[in-house]
Order: structure tokens, then sequence, then C-alpha cells
């Protein structure tokens, strides 16, 4: 209902994690489905940095706020003040365990599995592609190259920067302003 | 903590954390600020929902421009169907795309001797539709890689389309290489 969740919305982290600690599960829906929605995309975030896959980074942010919220209504999460650090210290040692395992899978499938035939996990992009392309359009052909080469190649900026005769410093540069330009077009509106 | 206007964690750092290039250390103290700030977590989220948004733009085929092969190379182990043309100055070559091609990558071997800036003109029909500059890549070796959608070659008419590059060189221009295209219309499978 609107009014709960206007109230919810307000709610600190500390006193929404002591309301789920201190309801019965399956009385505290809504405030576990806003402690989700502040939480996921920071965990999903830390999940793409850290997993380096779109998709492990998604199904990590599901485990770690169930895992969570589990650990809430068994009163085992003993600072709720720190409710932040105790999803971020989960999301660490979460994936940790995934990133082991990633690697006796590749292990396994390198052994057993031809993966020559697979694709790139996917995961839905919530902009508008279009207009990204737009924007990514306006970009001078040196930044949107870095950016290109960077965030859709995944090259590092030394390596970037060996391929077209410049510094890395200067490759982050570039890659800071072509950012912050794809950023004011996309989701400032500025014409491409 | 919940500070209104939070902005601890800038823009260059951020996207460095989401290149995976910030040392540990701070690439870990940005994300104890991330899970106590709404504020910077919102921006954090924004900013990967536009880094994200990034590959799937790229993959709809709608960006073009200047690329290498390591862009040519993801993009094929996506299944892009890239048509490729290698041209060496001088070249006129009959130019078709087949009905499923999504990307025509133009790989012009150019004369660009100690240039480190171009520029490149399209042509069709006598009329300019493209006009871009830019900077020679260290690794060139010769030749620049030009992407296109598809679709734009698909529209086009029966027709010449000529490319220019011209280099630049301790404030001169001088021509690098130039190339026809013969477009005869679009193939069926």
């Amino acid at each position: 209902m609107p009014d709960t969740d206007v109230t919810l919305e307000a709610v600190g982290d500390e006193a929404l994690a002591r309301r789920i600690a201190g309801g019965l599960p399956g009385s505290t829906d809504a405030e576990e489905a806003e402690l989700y929605r502040r939480f996921a995309p920071r965990v999903r975030l830390y999940g793409r940095r850290h997993l380096q896959n779109d998709a492990a980074a998604d199904d990590l942010a599901q485990d770690v706020l169930l895992v969570t919220i589990e650990r809430l209504h068994a009163g085992e999460v003993r600072r709720p003040e720190e409710i932040g650090s105790f999803i971020l210290g989960t999301s660490r040692m979460m994936a940790h365990g995934e990133r082991r395992l990633a690697r006796r899978r590749e292990a396994l499938a390198a052994r057993f599995i031809d993966t020559g035939a697979e694709t790139a996990a996917w995961s839905t992009a919530s902009l508008d592609a279009p207009r990204v392309a737009a924007c990514l359009r306006a970009l001078a052909e040196r930044d949107r190259l870095v950016v290109l080469l960077t965030f859709y190649a995944e090259r590092e900026a030394p390596r970037i920067a060996e391929d077209l005769g410049v510094s890395p410093g200067a490759v982050r540069a570039i890659r800071h302003r072509a950012m912050t330009r794809l950023r004011d077009c996309v989701l400032g509106g500025a014409r491409p | 903590m919940n500070a209104p206007g939070c902005e601890r964690i800038a823009l260059a750092d951020l996207t460095d954390y989401t290149a995976g290039e910030l040392p540990e250390a701070e690439a870990a103290e940005i994300e104890e600020h991330l899970f106590s700030c709404a504020e910077c977590a919102a921006r954090a989220a924004e900013f990967d929902a536009l880094v994200r948004a990034i590959r799937p733009a790229i993959r709809s085929a709608g960006v073009g421009g200047v690329v290498t092969d390591a862009v040519l190379n993801r993009l094929a182990r996506e299944g892009v169907r890239v048509r490729t043309f290698a041209l060496s100055p001088g070249a006129v070559v009959p130019c078709a795309v087949w009905d499923d091609d999504e990307l025509v990558a133009l790989r012009l071997r150019a004369d660009f001797g100690g240039a480190r800036e171009f520029t490149m003109s399209q042509r069709v029909a006598g009329a300019e539709v493209v006009h871009v500059t830019g900077q020679v890549a260290a690794s060139s070796q010769g030749e620049l890689i030009y992407v296109l959608p598809a679709s734009w070659i698909r529209e086009l008419p029966v027709v010449e389309v000529e490319v220019v590059l011209t280099a630049h060189e301790g404030g001169e221009e001088r021509p690098a290489g130039s190339y026809t295209l013969v477009h005869g219309g679009s193939l069926h499978r």
C-alpha cells in the first residue's frame, strides 16, 4: 500500500533491520522487500566487480539478501545498527565461495565439457539501448574507443595505453571524461 | 549512514572501480562507504546501469566508429555478424551485404607515416555523409578499422561509396588512402 511504502522508505536501515528481526517470518514481507530494494543493487555492483559475471552477480544479490533476512529472523545479526556492514561481509564471504566454486567448475569443464560454443552471460539492462547508442555515437572517436575497450572488450588501462600509444594515466583521464559525458547525455537528457 | 548530498565517491573513482582497476584497499574503502550511504549507493547503481547498457547498445549494431581487433573479437565471440572488407589504397571493390549482416567493418590499409591524427570522409554519390577525425592508434600497423551498421549500407541504392583518409602530420595534411566501394544492393540467403 502506498502509505506503508512511504513510511518504510523513510525508515532508517537500522530500524528496518530491527523490524525484520522482531517480526515473525511471513509478517515482514514489506520490510524485507524494502531491504532488498535498498541493498540488492549494491551487492550486484560488488558481485560484478569481484565475480566478473552479470548472472553470478544477480545470483549473489539474491543469495546474500536471503541469508541476511534469515539471519535477522534467527536473531543472528548482533548489531542491526551495522546492517550495511553485515551485508557487505556476507557478500564478501559468499563471493569468495562462489569464486572457489567457479574455479572448480572451470577446471571440470576444461576436462569434460566442450565450452567452445558457450556465449557470455547476458543480463537485461534497464536503460534504453538506442538512447545509449546515440550518446556513444556522439562521443569523440578516441573517447568512444576507450569506453568500448574498457567496458565491452574488457581491456585494462595499461593494455589500452599500449594499443593507443598513450600513458595509462591518459587512458583513465579519457575514460573519466567520456563516462561523464555519456552519463550526462543518457541520464541528463542532453541532446546526443 | 545516510548523508543527503554526500559525494564522497567521485565519478572518476566509480569509473575505475567499475572497470576493476582500483587497488584492493581503495576498492574496499568504496565498498564500505557504499554499504553505509544510501545517497552514494543510488549514484553507484545509476552508474552501474549505464555501464551495463553499453554492451547491449554496442551489440545492437547501432554505434559504429573506429575500433580495434579487440572490439571485433568480442563482437565475434558474441555472435554479431560482421561483414569485413579489407582495402588497400586505390582499391575499387564490389560491396554488398547479406540480409543478416549486422555490422560492416572496413579495414583500411593506409600510409599514416608518422601522423598522429587522421580524418576520414565518406561520400555517397559525391555528397559527404560521414566526416570523422581521430587519433592514429600506436598498434594500427598502417590500418584503420572503421565499423558501421550494415542496415545503413542496405538502405543505399546501387551507388559508389568513396572513402578518403587524410593524415595530419606536423600541421600539414596529406592523402593517406582513398577507396571505392561499389554498392550493388543487398543479398538474400
